[in-house]
């Protein structure tokens, strides 16, 4: 397959303007802005482009619910607040692909008929950040951000952190100057958004799709995926592979092919046990499903979500207990501390993993995690806890074995023969 | 709380004139409050109380408000830190390649408690969530700018560097 988003991820400056542009770039929104709002939404929905920022919700749709003749100012954010432990994907496009990120911008904004967008880019990231304003600089010197109904204004947000920054209603509280607590829905941030008007948030490499889309037609991008998959898609690998990284391949691309070719396999001696396929809030996708195609619709099938496409792995010499001790870890930390479930419950469930695995849990402590699953996550404000325990209820029952000897021995059997 | 003198305790008027420009440009003045504070904090290491109070009147948010938003947001500081903060990533990849003894590694050069200033007073140690180069694990953020993988023996050397102030990014 050709590379789309990738193309200039090796290049010496990817924010160049003129190499961006001999690749065919800015020619989708220069035929964006010959379209109707109406007709590039049509062209989005028929690409079959869906959110990649881990729920696959499709885009054009969104754009569509949001309504043509929704009241102005509308707003447009994208957001490029990864921080989903085991996704990386955003960060390559944020150095590696600037121009995609702002064409697609601007397309949409067209599309949505906004004038004001923001470009939110978690606080991590910020050396990325200025790759994005350098590209940004040379766009608007060039006239590109003049769109038929007046100059566009795009901002770059930098976040001061906080991985529910992510989140499509704290995001637009964060912008504003609060603490990036999600909002209650409904009103649908599509109604009632940034400052309660009508706002629209899509994830980066949804955003860095679209000049493709427009440039080369909905056809031509539905035609890059393979197995039920439609385009490209930025999956990573990291973890004990022998090729760690971020690839661009066609939607649909089975997960061996991924594991075994792309990113070269596992090191020398090491079994795969399984993995996370989409960031640490997905549930464990076991070897004998290593042959469904990545795309979201095949992944839900086999019980797990395609999420951000961003693979963890785990070895037979990785402990699976004290893998979710440190997913868990991050979740517990991140929690926003809004909702009782997600702030307390977090914590306590970090904790009854951090005693099985140190050989002080007890049988009972395995029934409560699983009972915590059913009361955390259906009681919890928003997608964080129930995404925190996808893991780990997934774990408990494909490595039950691996928690029952923890018990038994009364230490971790991982731990055996090393200081 | 505010005292009316608040802003002048800055003491830096290229600074105040360089915040008040964040605000006038910012579509309203307390959507400015996380480039305010941004920028404070890279002016004077960390968010002190004086600080606090400037960016609270200059986005006519309440000091409260701005506390608040400075316990929240994991990247402000609201105490003083060495020359140089070390943020090491703890999250699962991180974690999977050893982020553990790279974080006690650091912790033991400091000779202090995690996010307290070494003795030298140029280094702070405070442990991070996922910094997004899973691919090159463990990884860490110095001042900052992305670094990873790192060992025992390339952070023995990052450590070295940064007592004698002589690290520069790649």
């Amino acid at each position: 397959m050709e590379a789309v988003l990738s193309r200039n991820f090796s290049a010496p400056d990817p924010a160049d303007l003129a190499l961006y542009q001999s690749g065919g770039g800015y020619a989708g929104l220069r035929r964006a802005i010959t379209m109707s709002p109406a007709e590039i939404i049509d062209e989005v929905e028929k690409s079959g482009l869906r959110g990649c920022g881990g729920a696959g919700f499709p885009t054009g749709l969104k754009w569509r619910l949001r309504g043509l003749d929704a009241p102005e100012p509308r707003y447009l954010v994208c957001n490029l607040d990864e921080t989903e432990p085991g996704s990386i994907k955003d960060r390559a496009l944020l150095f590696g692909a600037p121009h995609h990120i702002i064409e697609g911008m601007l397309i949409a904004a067209h599309a949505l008929g906004v004038r004001y967008a923001v470009i939110f880019v978690r606080g991590e990231y910020a050396a990325g950040a200025r790759v994005l304003e350098k590209a940004l600089q040379r766009a608007r010197a060039a006239g590109l951000l003049r769109l038929p109904d007046g100059e566009l204004r795009l901002d770059i947000h930098i976040s001061l952190g906080r991985y529910i920054c992510g989140e499509d209603s704290a995001i637009l509280n964060a912008i504003e100057g609060k603490r990036a607590n999600p909002r209650k829905k409904p009103p649908h941030i599509s109604q009632q958004g940034l400052w309660q008007q009508p706002t629209t948030v899509n994830n980066a490499e949804s955003i860095a799709h679209l000049p493709g889309i427009l440039a080369q037609g909905a056809d031509w991008f539905r035609a890059l995926g393979v197995n039920g998959g439609v385009g490209s898609k930025l999956y990573s690998v990291c973890g004990p592979a022998r090729r760690p990284g971020v690839f661009e391949l066609p939607m649909g691309t089975t997960a061996a092919e991924i594991l075994f070719e792309h990113a070269g396999g596992l090191q020398e001696g090491r079994r795969l046990r399984g993995v996370l396929p989409g960031g640490s809030s997905t549930p464990f996708l076991l070897p004998e499903h290593f042959d469904t195609p990545m795309h979201f619709d095949a992944v839900a099938k086999v019980g797990s979500r395609l999420g951000t496409g961003g693979f963890i792995l785990l070895d037979d010499q990785q402990c699976p207990v004290d893998f979710l001790v440190a997913t868990t870890r991050f979740f517990a930390r991140e929690s926003c501390g809004f909702c009782t479930p997600c702030r307390e419950g977090l914590p306590y469930v970090r904790w009854l993993l951090e005693r099985i695995e140190a050989g002080t849990g007890a049988l009972e402590d395995i029934e409560t995690l699983r009972a915590l699953g059913g009361q955390i996550a259906p009681n919890s404000f928003c997608a964080l806890a129930p995404g925190a325990l996808m893991p780990v209820l997934s774990g408990l029952h494909a490595f039950n074995d691996d928690f029952l000897a923890h018990v038994r021995l009364g230490h971790c059997p991982y731990q055996e023969g090393r200081s | 709380m505010s005292s009316p003198t608040s802003i002048a305790d800055l003491q830096d008027d290229a600074l105040v004139a360089r915040l008040r420009a964040l605000v006038a440009e910012s579509l309203v003045p307390a959507a400015a409050i996380s480039e305010v504070l941004q920028v404070l904090q890279s002016a004077r290491g960390y968010i002190d109380d004086v600080a606090l109070r400037a960016a609270a009147e200059l986005t006519g948010l309440s000091p409260m408000k701005v506390e608040e938003l400075c316990t929240f947001y994991s990247l402000v500081l609201r105490e003083p830190t060495g020359r140089h903060v070390l943020r090491i990533c703890d999250s699962i990849a991180c974690h999977m390649a050893g982020a553990q003894n790279i974080l006690n590694q650091a912790r033991m050069h400091s000779g202090v408690a995690l996010g307290a200033v070494s003795s030298s007073g140029q280094l702070t140690v405070i442990p991070h969530v996922c910094i997004g180069l899973c691919d090159r694990a463990p990884a860490l953020l110095v001042d900052g700018e992305a670094l990873g993988p790192v060992d025992h023996e390339s952070l023995t050397q990052l450590l070295a560097q940064l007592e004698a102030d002589i690290w520069k990014p790649s």
